[in-house]
């Protein structure tokens, strides 16, 4: 294996040699066109021809997943690449065992949503109920009376309100979205901190005792099912697939109930469409909870419609059980203002979900579509009938789809053209979303998004063209449209190997996979991707993250990617484990230079120009200078104590080294060179 | 190049050499001087916005006292803030004998007085929504009532003005994560911390530094290798700032805090004369909907440490402040009507604050649509006279020197007519 591998690095050697001399002659004039080097550079690469069979098997590895583990590229190769595209075109037949035990810990993932609202209540909204039923346990009553008296004393100090006596609707469900989608609660600052504190710490407490937890687990859950089985699952395309079509129709977990709604749009809206035909997921996505809580079409009411008591028959039924508070509640201020048409869902339905915005609609017929799907709506949407029950409520249907024709305008509608009848209730809908799916500019706008993805940032006309037709004359099947992308010349060209800039998801999966690293998927690996720029259900916005370069690469996004890489080589990020050492060899790191080419084959498979080589050669056989300035240590966040011991942080960098049980510390060299080439322009793409 | 600084340090007013750093400054800021002297017709220094969004939706009938308006204490039986009384310390401070400031606004007092604090009254967003989460999405992305924007407005703002020699930090929020309003194509930077933008390697800091800045200094250019070099130019420049021995000036105190410490940095940044032309920060805290308090009570803490830390920033830039304009934003206001619960809920319009040497200040901007049941929004709130584009784009317009508004505010009809005439 060693010599078959350092045949593998010379052959790239050889072939890359003619590219970079013409490269090195590009440069001279670089300074000129900064960003539009690249472009040259694209068309330098294609001159020399066609892909190697290696880099055509990291292509893939890397477009059709998350970059190859050690051993992936031999296997791949061993198996026909051919055979390898088809086989993870057809997910469902690939054995998956270690993927699902790693997400088999995860419980929130089986849950239903009703079962989710019982168990992950909003401790305010939970407290409130409590408060209406009489059952607030003595010590938190004592300490509520407390706080209230003070308030009303208006004493400088006054303490903030909190949940229980608040308004419900927007105030109370909908967490305020922070700045780039940190969810962030409407609650105030304490104004006092310490009370505030003791009131937590109370409120924490009654949840344990009544097996309840906070809801923030459950998108902590879901972001990490979404890193372990990336890093995991050998169905790799099935997990592209469910990043792009989750961004594709995007949904923001810090709106309102959407962070209980998520994990079934995961599981029971994304995942299983995945590959299917575009309409079925298409008709998912608009009857799933989440999108219709994130674009407020579960509020979309004719205002000439029948609805008259807020209530259905089956909502008062359910009432009566429920007590009545908690149900008034919930109708009353959500919706006052929810009577009326609401278009948002129309509207991005067109401009985002299919046609795109150059699709060929006007405002009519986003009027007339939002008419199409009034009464599409969710049963108990923010769950508060399931708290009012108390824990065992978990059975019911809070959080699911339905049609309530009472909100449903039932007259004649005219769509892009085509007549929908008078009478059609839930099947206007249906037939709008039928109209959109064979619309051509549909075609069109998911061809030029999947071309995106898998070749270019700007993909060619041609490519476009040739992706939509397969779409089309497949009626939308998506395996297909795919089978005929991989298929291209475009996709299979010099110009869009390592075209691409990896997202802050897949740089930070990737680079677990190359180290064949382990990690729990937890807050931890998630916040340095967040603090990369992609938050996973943290874009607030309908278009989901933009799939292009520029977005992802400036300076304050540059330094966390860099950073990234050595947090990671270190083993400074909890529950994420690299093992260098297993790479390293005998070596021991004495020689630089060897240590520095076996990682290049293992992380960029021997893939690196020689400038870029020669260049971490020279650095690497630098001494390193024997103490930093006082200055850059104090840069050095507690959280980031470095790889190694200076002489003022002695004692606190070895706490910390043990606490991150640094095994392949030895060397500090080895961390160096992974964390350089981690952070190397090549790694950054892909 | 020396001809270049000698213009920097005299057109910019920036103190470079007193921090020691006139024979290092990078090459983005030798650009930067030459890019001032390029566009003196728009003043030839670096002008800074400085956006403070109070997320939460603050109260601004409590924050700026409408004392001359016999409704507001007739809505606001146990919230109203008393009429202003000379000598009591919990009742408004009158400005112009109709609007008076929150007591705990006391610090901007002297700011009005001097002509630098300028209020816009009944302003904010055209939707009426009353969700957090949408009005803050559309106040941010500039276009309300509709979310599919992609960028934020002060985003827009800067690609609106394409600089080929742009400072890597022309725009930076001071917030854990890049917030909507600067999200968008044109490079920001989020930072809530300024020491932590560095390469975090301990010990080996230097020498892997060394490493990356010689492979991203190579001749191959592309937009990852600019950037690159870019990010390293700016994090040893920062370094020799040296954050951690910041001292602010005049005897500015900061609140202590995340919001004090937000400004304090940018303060920084603008001393240092790093290139910044929009700085965000955000504090929250202002959802009262039970015991918001008077005079005194929850809402007054929040708007102490407000003033506090918007104060200490004026007093701290000093002269600099002729170069700033600060703009502070809710996404909407709170009802006119108290609730039972010795609180207010969500609301329509609601007031901003407008900071600077050039503001023309001391005056209530905007028309007043009164409190009275017909003259309330949807009969509960604050009605809308000003609409929050016509603010940001004067402010656009007139101080960052934007020339084209249909871009940043895309669907919306700016002209100068609509602007308040702030500045």
């Amino acid at each position: 294996m060693k010599s078959s591998k350092s045949r593998f690095r010379r052959s790239f050697a050889s072939a890359q040699r003619p590219a970079a001399a013409l490269l090195v002659a590009l440069s001279l004039f670089a300074s000129t066109f900064i960003v539009g080097a690249s472009a040259g550079q694209q068309q330098q690469q294609q001159q020399a021809g066609r892909l190697t069979q290696e880099q055509r098997v990291l292509h893939v590895l890397n477009r059709l997943g998350f970059g190859a583990r050690p051993g992936d590229v031999e296997r791949v190769r061993a198996m026909g690449l051919d055979n390898y595209i088809r086989q993870q075109l057809e997910p469902e037949k690939i054995a998956d065992a270690v993927a699902e035990a790693k997400v088999s810990e995860l419980q929130t993932l089986k849950l239903s949503t009703a079962e989710l609202f019982a168990k992950f209540p909003q401790p305010g909204q939970l407290l409130r109920q409590l408060e209406r039923r009489g059952q607030l346990p003595p010590e938190l009553a004592a300490l509520q009376r407390e706080r209230r008296a003070e308030a009303t004393a208006s004493r400088p100090e006054a303490a903030p309100p909190n949940a229980p006596s608040q308004k419900p609707g927007d105030s109370q469900t909908e967490m305020m979205p922070g700045p780039g989608g940190a969810p962030r609660t409407a609650q105030p600052d304490a104004a006092r901190p310490e009370d505030n504190q003791q009131y937590r710490r109370a409120i924490r407490d009654y949840m344990l005792q009544q097996g309840l937890q906070p809801p923030q687990r459950i998108v902590a859950e879901l972001q990490a099912s979404r890193i372990l089985r990336a890093v995991y699952s050998e169905r790799q395309l099935q997990e592209v697939l469910v990043d792009f079509w989750t961004n594709h129709f995007n949904v923001f977990a810090a709106k309102g109930a959407d962070r209980w709604l998520l994990v079934s749009y995961d599981r029971d809206t994304i995942r299983p469409h995945t590959l299917g035909k575009f309409q079925e997921l298409l008709v998912a996505t608009a009857q799933s909870p989440a999108m219709l809580f994130y674009l407020d079409n579960f509020q979309s009411a004719s205002p000439g419609g029948p609805m008259r008591g807020r209530l259905g028959p089956l909502q008062q039924m359910r009432q009566r059980a429920a007590g009545q508070q908690a149900e008034q509640q919930q109708q009353q201020q959500p919706q006052r203002r929810a009577r009326g048409i609401n278009e948002n869902y129309a509207r991005e339905l067109m401009e985002l979900h299919t046609l795109g915005v150059d699709g060929g609609y006007t405002q009519k017929d986003v009027q007339e579509v939002a008419r199409c799907f009034t009464g599409w709506t969710i049963r108990n949407p923010r769950g508060l009938r399931q708290m009012a029950m108390g824990g065992e409520a978990g059975a019911g249907d809070a959080g699911t789809f339905y049609f309530n024709p009472r909100l449903h305008d039932d007259g004649e509608k005219v769509v892009l053209g085509h007549k929908i009848p008078a009478g059609g209730g839930m099947r206007d809908g249906l037939m709008v979303l039928d109209i959109l799916a064979h619309h051509p500019s549909t075609a069109r706008f998911i061809a030029t998004k999947l071309a995106r993805r898998f070749v270019m940032d700007e993909p060619m006309p041609q490519l476009v063209a040739a992706v939509a037709k397969a779409f089309t004359r497949s009626d939308g099947d998506i395996r297909e449209t795919l089978r005929a992308l991989f298929a291209s010349p475009e996709f299979n060209s010099p110009a869009s190997y390592r075209a691409k800039i990896k997202t802050p998801f897949e740089l930070a999966v990737s680079a677990i996979r190359t180290l064949g690293g382990d990690t729990n998927g937890g807050p931890a690996i998630h916040q340095w991707i967040a603090r990369m720029g992609e938050p996973l259900y943290g874009y607030q916005a309908p278009t989901g993250y933009p799939d292009r370069a520029e977005n992802w690469v400036n300076t304050g996004a540059l330094l966390e990617r860099l950073n990234f890489g050595l947090a990671l080589a270190s083993n400074r990020i909890p529950n994420t484990r690299v093992n260098l050492s297993r790479f390293a060899g005998g070596s021991d790191g004495a020689d630089t230079a060897k240590v520095m080419e076996r990682f290049l084959g293992v992380i960029l498979q021997g893939d690196i120009s020689p400038q870029t080589k020669a260049t971490l050669l020279k650095r690497l056989s630098e001494p390193t200078p024997q103490a930093a300035t006082n200055s850059s240590q104090e840069m050095n966040g507690p959280n980031d104590a470095g790889a190694g011991t200076g002489p003022r942080e002695r004692g606190r960098a070895r706490r910390e080294l043990a606490r991150a049980e640094m095994t392949n510390i030895g060397n500090p060299e080895v961390v160096k060179v992974v964390g350089l080439i981690l952070g190397s322009p090549e790694f950054q793409r892909q | 190049m020396s001809i270049n600084r000698r213009f920097f340090l005299k057109s910019s007013g920036i103190a470079l050499a007193s921090i020691g750093l006139a024979h290092t400054a990078p090459s983005f800021l030798q650009r930067v001087v030459l890019a001032a002297g390029q566009s003196v017709k728009t003043g030839g220094r670096r002008k800074t916005l400085i956006a403070i969004f109070q997320r939460g939706a603050v109260d601004g009938l409590n924050m700026v006292v409408p004392h001359g308006e016999r409704e507001y204490y007739a809505l606001r039986p146990a919230l109203a803030i008393p009429r202003p009384q000379s000598g009591n310390a919990e009742t408004a401070i009158d400005l112009d004998g109709f609007f008076g400031l929150h007591p705990a606004l006391a610090p901007f007092k002297p700011l009005w007085d001097s002509k630098r604090l300028g209020v816009i009254e009944a302003v904010g967003s055209p939707d009426n929504t009353r969700s957090h989460f949408d009005a803050q999405d559309y106040m941010e992305s500039g276009t309300p009532g509709r979310k599919a924007t992609e960028d934020g407005w002060l985003n827009r703002l800067l690609q609106s003005q394409p600089r080929a020699d742009a400072s890597p930090f022309r725009a930076v929020s001071m917030t854990q994560t890049m917030p909507r309003a600067l999200q968008g194509r044109a490079p920001a930077l989020a930072i809530s911390n300024l020491a932590d933008f560095t390469i975090r390697a301990g010990q080996y800091s230097q020498s892997v530094q060394g490493g990356f800045e010689a492979i991203y200094d190579q001749g191959v250019a592309d937009v990852l290798r600019g950037t690159g070099r870019e990010t390293f130019e700016a994090v040893n420049y920062l370094k020799k700032v040296n954050p951690a021995q910041y001292k602010p000036e005049n005897g500015a105190q900061y609140p202590r805090g995340a919001f004090g410490n937000s400004l304090l940095q940018i303060a920084q940044l603008i001393k240092a004369g790093v290139g910044l032309e929009v700085a965000f920060t955000d504090v929250g805290g202002w959802d009262t909907h039970v015991n918001q308090g008077g005079a005194r009570g929850q809402l007054a803490l929040r708007l102490q440490e407000f003033a506090a830390g918007i104060s200490a920033l004026v007093r701290d830039l000093g002269p600099l402040m002729g170069d700033v304009v600060i703009l502070t934003m809710s996404e909407f206001g709170r009802t006119a009507r108290e609730n039972g619960n010795r609180g207010t809920d969500h609301g329509h319009a609601n007031a901003m604050f407008v900071i600077g040497n050039s503001v023309k200040g001391g005056r209530v901007y905007g028309e007043w649509p009164g409190l009275k049941s017909e003259q309330l929004y949807e009969g509960r709130d604050l009605a809308l006279t000003t609409d929050f584009r016509d603010v940001f784009g004067e402010l656009a317009q007139k101080h960052l020197g934007s020339t084209n508004l249909q871009k940043v505010f895309p669907g919306y009809a700016s002209s100068a007519q609509k602007f308040r005439g702030v500045l």
